[in-house]
């Protein structure tokens, strides 16, 4: 109940973190960056025993990851919270062995491949979503004074980018949004999917090509 | 003159350097060639767009969610109160539809208990059954007639 409840709040209460802080005091301030995490591995019965700073601290990474990987919102959302809540069941099987971001974005990853493989039968699947991230004026870089035309040149390269990531198989699109959204490198990358270190090296090579393709690289 | 050919990095070499991972010979060309270190940076400033761009749109449609979801969770609240109501009613009206004809019955059951029993008491109590009645009055009469004969 206490997982569901965390889940459901994206909003942090006043009081709430202040709680937090006192039973866990390193959680909330690690940083996403994995090093940072290995460093200071949060012990499993405090994460257990203070779940809903782990959510706040990761909720946005793998709500982006699922939301760039479905483009459906109500998707991504279930996805997000189904990724916690079998987290929280399986927290006293988490071994440590990558970081707790690897380990979440590693529940994350087989969702999404999940819900894209039942997604194919429903064929009554209506359109996803109408917004896409191609206005990069609305997304906070519109303080870089831009010239009119290099911003329409950005934004192009976005959708085209945006575009030739949704053609991507589903292993490639993986790996190229783990890889270029999530920063993650080819380590995290293959535990959090499964695969060999090689095997993702290959699969970024073939994403990056076919993105260039479409960006239309002069070289 | 003779030139040799112009030779650039290929998309894997790109994509190695893109990955931060460039062979020994990539490096080098790098150095000396100023349209593959264009088009390098080119194709990294274009992914370093994109991530900005997703992160962001992300941001903001989690912070649609929120909003759009924060009247829902009280009108699922609510919806969750009206339903325990109802459900609760329902229970009521089940319990009390198999309870009122449950105890009618029993009552009328004890009705028709007294009443027989009330009838069974009567017929053992007669000196004579029913159907005897009517010569027994007789009797009764002729006795009455016959003491005032004597």
């Amino acid at each position: 109940m206490a997982a569901r409840a965390a889940l459901d709040h994206t909003e942090p209460t006043s009081c709430k973190p202040l709680t937090s802080v006192k039973r866990l005091p390193n959680l909330m301030e690690l940083s996403a960056t994995s090093e940072l995490e290995r460093a200071t591995r949060p012990d499993v019965a405090a994460l257990a025993g203070d779940f809903e700073a782990l959510v706040r601290l990761y909720r946005p990474k793998v709500f982006r990851f699922a939301l760039a990987s479905l483009r459906d919102l109500d998707a991504a959302e279930t996805v997000t919270q189904d990724c916690f809540l079998r987290a929280y069941q399986a927290l006293d099987r988490f071994r440590q062995e990558s970081s707790l971001q690897t380990w979440l974005m590693q529940i994350a990853v087989n969702l999404v491949r999940d819900h894209v493989r039942n997604r194919r039968f429903q064929f009554w699947r209506r359109a996803s979503l109408t917004a896409r991230p191609v206005d990069v004026a609305s997304h906070g870089m519109a303080d870089r004074a831009l010239s009119p035309e290099a911003q329409a040149l950005l934004n192009e390269q976005v959708a085209a980018i945006w575009d030739a990531a949704s053609k991507l198989p589903e292993r490639q699109r993986t790996v190229f949004l783990l890889r270029f959204v999530e920063d993650m490198d080819l380590l995290e990358i293959a535990f959090a999917t499964g695969m060999k270190e090689g095997t993702v090296k290959t699969h970024l090579f073939r994403a990056l090509r076919a993105v260039r393709e479409r960006l239309g690289g002069t070289v | 003159m003779n030139h040799p050919p112009l030779k650039h990095l290929c998309s894997e070499q790109i994509a190695e350097c893109v990955l931060g991972l460039p062979d020994p010979v990539a490096r080098r060309h790098l150095e000396d060639c100023a349209a593959c270190r264009a088009e390098l940076a080119k194709f990294r400033e274009a992914l370093g767009e994109f991530r900005g761009a997703v992160r962001g749109w992300s941001e903001n449609q989690a912070r649609e969610l929120s909003i759009s979801a924060r009247p829902s969770e009280s009108r699922s609240w609510i919806a969750a109160h009206q339903l325990a109501l109802a459900l609760l009613l329902a229970a009521v009206c089940i319990v009390a539809s198999i309870a009122v004809p449950w105890y009618e019955r029993d009552r009328s059951g004890a009705v028709n208990d007294a009443a027989l029993l009330n009838q069974v008491d009567s017929e053992v109590s007669r000196t004579a059954p029913s159907s005897m009645e009517p010569l027994m009055k007789l009797v009764v009469e002729t006795g009455a007639d016959v003491g005032k004969q004597e």
